[in-house]
Parts: structure tokens; sequence; C-alpha cells
């Protein structure tokens, strides 16, 4: 029970922090959940299943094009959002079963190659995605309770979104494929040799996440009422990829932190100078440099330094009896 | 019927020829030990045996069903699982974890999406078996990073005997082991269920003596002579060529 407080504590500040926002604030959370959902889906292959993609926006691109495209003929937003999953996993799947037999930097590239591929047919396809101009969304967010379209609607949407993706990305990675994704990650050969078709987990974790990228980019349809070909660009995907990093490679919680950290700061950079890139540079390369781990870990740390120093207050003879078995201990090495 | 039977084996790397028409077999409950100076080409033919390398020439069946075509994964299914020289296992994972994943390799629900791992109630079951038996319970919540050498090699054998194998082929258990942890290894080697066919390459001869049921004797890529342990301790050119007359005679005193 104790576990639940704090995931508890979180979805009750999400659903009343827009008491406290500005209606551009509430806006700008919004685009905060979609790019964590979407953060979320690369964080699974990245931190989990060990295969860096520098393509995924591909993916988060599929899922705005098909509400997009598909939204002119079929008004329902329930099947909208689902082909949007349903498509992006199957590309996912399929691209999947190729790219996954190369790892490292060939993967990286492979992916990379894959959705500059899908940039230049939504660019050249001028008849059907408008090229360059992009495209109108005609669906509306509607869940069956009238048209979503103010901040407020969309914000707790989004909301409720990025909590489901959440706790079933959690659920994912506690279960037995879960599990064997990781074990996949930390060392593939003996995965094999305790009988695992390693190939097989990688495309779980890649359509998987395929799926939850194409449902982030089917939001951000609705959200933004227009889809573009930068959705499908690497610059997007390098982006997300900075937001990862940032946040915490290998968790859960890390990849929403880094979505706001830089979500919110390219917004507050920006309005000061167009050299906001520049800055985010700076930041991004002294995560990598000297904040292994990103934000998550820091706060792990800070959380056990917290955690320590509140069970030295409540227990002051375990702690004294502590100190001197550890000053017994220097003694004996420095002996 | 013999369990595990090699035939013709032969590997090559770009033109050098490290194993050449290897055959063994091994049988039911049978404990094979495969010995031969470095380089002699004995771990090749363990990686040939399990999948991990492709083999040139050859077969390889087990209980008469030929495998020498299947990934390596789909070997253990057929009931067959190894160890390394070099210890391979998930050093950032909790020695528990590791056995779950071992555990679990060969289990239905393998792929099950949602569930949690720890809610299947066999496994867990099995996991504590295993890690009381190898005496790691104490240690199951450290990172296998964490312990010494000669617990990790424990783990190493552990992980291959959690997904239940007809025959397990060890390569040198003890290698790295201090005196101690080597007699200990030794112990539980000769107290595995005779369920489980044994293929061991091992160097430590006092090691080979106490569990073989029969040697082979790997040189040059080639099978040099295999037979009983005392024909193996008595033949003189094995003497002569291997061990310098040495090692078999302290084995023996």
């Amino acid at each position: 029970m104790k576990k639940m407080i704090f995931p508890a504590a979180i979805a009750v500040l999400l659903l009343i922090l827009p008491v406290m926002l500005t209606s551009y604030g509430i806006k700008l959370t919004a685009e905060v959940f979609i790019m964590s959902i979407f953060v979320l889906s690369l964080g699974l292959i990245t931190g989990y299943a060990g295969l860096v993609s520098l393509g995924h926006a591909a993916f988060f691109g599929i899922g705005a094009y098909t509400i997009a495209l598909l939204g002119k003929f079929v008004p329902n937003t329930f099947v909208l959002l689902a082909s949007a999953i349903i498509f992006a996993a199957l590309i996912a799947l399929l691209t999947g079963f190729l790219f996954i037999r190369s790892s490292g930097a060939y993967f990286l590239m492979i992916t990379l190659a894959f959705s500059q591929m899908l940039y230049a047919v939504a660019y050249k396809l001028k008849g059907v995605t408008g090229g360059s101009d992009g495209m109108s969304v005609a669906a509306s967010l509607d869940f069956g309770f009238g048209p979503i379209s103010g901040s407020m609607g969309l914000y707790y949407v989004m909301a409720v979104s990025v909590m489901i993706c959440y706790v079933l990305l959690r659920m994912f990675i506690n279960s037995p494929a879960g599990k064997a994704i990781i074990g996949v990650k930390e060392n593939e050969s003996r995965m094999r040799a305790l009988g695992y078709s390693v190939r097989s987990y990688k495309l779980l974790a890649y359509t998987i996440s395929g799926g939850i990228a194409g449902y982030a980019g089917g939001l951000y349809a609705f959200y933004n009422y227009f889809v573009s070909p930068d959705t499908l660009n690497w610059n997007f995907s390098g982006q997300v990829l900075v937001m990862i990093i940032i946040g915490g490679v290998g968790t859960l919680f890390g990849p929403p932190i880094g979505a706001a950290v830089f979500v919110i700061l390219q917004n507050y950079i920006s309005s000061y100078t167009e050299r906001w890139p520049m800055i985010m540079g700076v930041i991004f390369v002294a995560f990598v440099l000297y904040g292994r781990g990103g934000i998550a870990n820091l706060l792990l740390l800070a959380w056990r330094k917290i955690s320590r120093r509140q069970k030295e207050i409540n227990s002051p003879a375990l702690n004294s009896s502590e100190k001197i078995s550890k000053d017994e201990t220097k003694g004996v090495t420095e002996a | 019927m013999s369990l595990l039977k090699v035939e013709g084996l032969s590997k090559s790397f770009k033109g050098l020829q490290v194993l050449k028409n290897v055959s063994l077999e091994v049988e039911p409950e049978e404990r094979h030990i495969i010995i031969g100076p470095n380089g002699a080409g004995k771990t090749t033919l363990f990686n040939c045996i399990t999948g991990v390398l492709p083999i040139n020439e050859g077969t390889v069946s087990i209980q008469g069903k030929m495998i020498a075509d299947l990934p390596s994964h789909t070997r253990v299914s057929e009931g067959m699982s190894r160890t390394f020289q070099k210890n391979n296992l998930f050093g950032k994972l909790t020695v528990e974890e590791n056995v779950h994943l071992a555990v679990t390799a060969r289990k239905s629900y393998r792929f099950k999406l949602f569930k949690s791992l720890l809610s299947y109630k066999d496994m867990q079951q099995e996991s504590q078996d295993l890690l009381k038996e190898w005496d790691l319970w104490e240690r199951r919540n450290q990172t296998v990073d964490e312990l010494s050498y000669g617990e990790q090699r424990l783990v190493e054998i552990m992980l291959a005997i959690a997904t239940k194998p007809t025959i397990l082929l060890l390569d040198e258990p003890t290698s790295g082991m201090s005196p101690a942890e080597t007699i200990q290894t030794t112990k539980l080697i000769q107290k595995l269920p005779r369920t489980i066919s044994l293929l061991v390459i091992e160097h430590d001869m006092e090691v080979v003596f106490s569990i073989a049921d029969r040697i082979t004797v790997l040189h040059h890529g080639e099978v040099f002579l295999s037979g009983k342990p005392e024909e193996i301790r008595n033949d003189q050119r094995v003497k002569d060529i291997y061990f310098g007359g040495g090692a078999l005679q302290r084995a023996e005193a």
C-alpha cells in the first residue's frame, strides 16, 4: 500500500494542477503530456531493450497522419486513435523484423534512414499530405460526450492518457516478457543460452513502443489540429532522445520529467532568444558528462539521502551503533 | 540410443581448421569429460554443439533428433543447457532475478505481457529451491557483480540447471576457483541427479577423475582417444603428449 502513495499523489497533483495554471500553462502542460507518452515509448526500447533509435518520430508521425488522413472519412475518435496505434505498431512490427538484426550504431542509422524516408514521402506527396504545408485535422476529439476542444478538456484527456500509458508500461516491465526484455539488454548471449528467443523479445518491445508512439502522434493531431512532415523528421527524433537522456534512461518516471524540462525550457528560453537550441545543447552535454542517469537518478539519490536522514532521526540509538561499527571497520582497514 | 550424438563435426575459421571430424556420444546418465591442452578446440566444440557457432560439416543430435540446424535458443527446449568458460551472467541484476529469468525460460507464460512475473507461485517456489540448494539463498538480494568469483561460478551452473536440462554442458566449471571452492563445486556436481547427463570440459585432473564415467581427449581439433577413466589414466601416449607424465600421477596420489 505504501508503494501506492507516491503515484496516487502524482495523479491527484495532475488532476488539480490546471487550477494553478494560466490557460497558456494548461495548453503547454498538455503538450508535455503528449511528449511524455512519446518519450515513454522511446524509453521502453532505449532504456529497457537497449535499442537506441534515431527515427522514432516515424511512428509518432504515422499516428498523427493516420488521424489527419482517416479523420476525413471516419469521425469516430475511438476508431481513429485505435487505428493510429494499430497502424504504427504494425509498421513497427514489419520494419523491426528487418531492423532488429542490426544493433548499436547500425540500428541507429537504419531507423534514421527509415524515418527520413517517410519524411520525404510526406513531403513529396503533395496531393495526399499537403507536402510541406502539412494538413489540417478534420476530426475532433470526441469520446461520446461532445467534442473536446478547450485547453482544459485537452489537458484532462492528455493527463489521463499519460497515466494510463505509465501504468500499462509499469505492468509490462514487471511481466515475464518485460523482465525477459531487461535480460536481453543485460546479456543477450546468456538469454539465448537460457532458451529465450532474443529477437522475438526485441521485436515485441519495438512493436509495443511503436504503438505507443503512434498513440502519442494521434493525440498530437487532435491537440494541434494540424499535422506537418516535421512530425516525421529526425530533428524531432533527436529531441526526444535528448529528453530521455535529461530525464533518465532505464526508468519509467525519467522520460516524463525529461519531456517536461525540455518543453518548458524550450518555451521559456525561446521567449528570450532564438538561440535556445544552443542553451539546450549545453544542458544536454552537461547531463551526458556529469549527470549520468539524468534527473531521475539525481532525484533517486536525493530521496535516498532524505530517507536515510529520516531513519537517523527516528532511531538515534541504531545510528550510533552503526557509527561505531563503521569506525571499527575503518580501524581494521587502516591497520 | 545415446542422448547426445556428435558425428563427423568439422569447423574452420577462415581456413584455419579448428575441429576435424569430431565424433562423440553421451549416453543417458553418463558423465562425459573432455580434456585436452589449450587450443585443442574444446570450447569451440561446445559452441558448435549448442549452436552458438554454425558448423561446417557433420551432425549433432539429441535422442535421435537432428539439431544442427536449429537456432541456439531452441536447443534448450530439446533439453540442452550450458555454462560458459567465463562467467556470463546478468551482473546488474540480483541473484534472485537471475534465477527468475532462468526458471521462466521454459515456462509457457514467458511471453505474458501484463501479469507480474512475481505472481507466478511455481516460478517463485522453483527459484527458492534452487537458491537454497546452491547455498545462495542468503545472497539472493545482492547483485551478481557483488558476489565473489567463486559464487558467480555457482550462479553460472545454477542458471544452467534451472532450465531443467537432460544434457548439461559445463565449460570448465571450476576455473578460477579457490581450492576450497573447487572441492565444494565438485561435490555439487557429483550430487546432481543422474537424470542430467553431463558433458564437461575440465583442466583440473582431480576434478576430472572424481566425476568422469568416460573421458575424451581432444588434441589439435581431433578426438585423440576416448575411454574409461582408467584407460586414459594408464595410456602412455596421453601421459607423454598431454601431461608430461606429471599431472596424472599427482591425481593418482
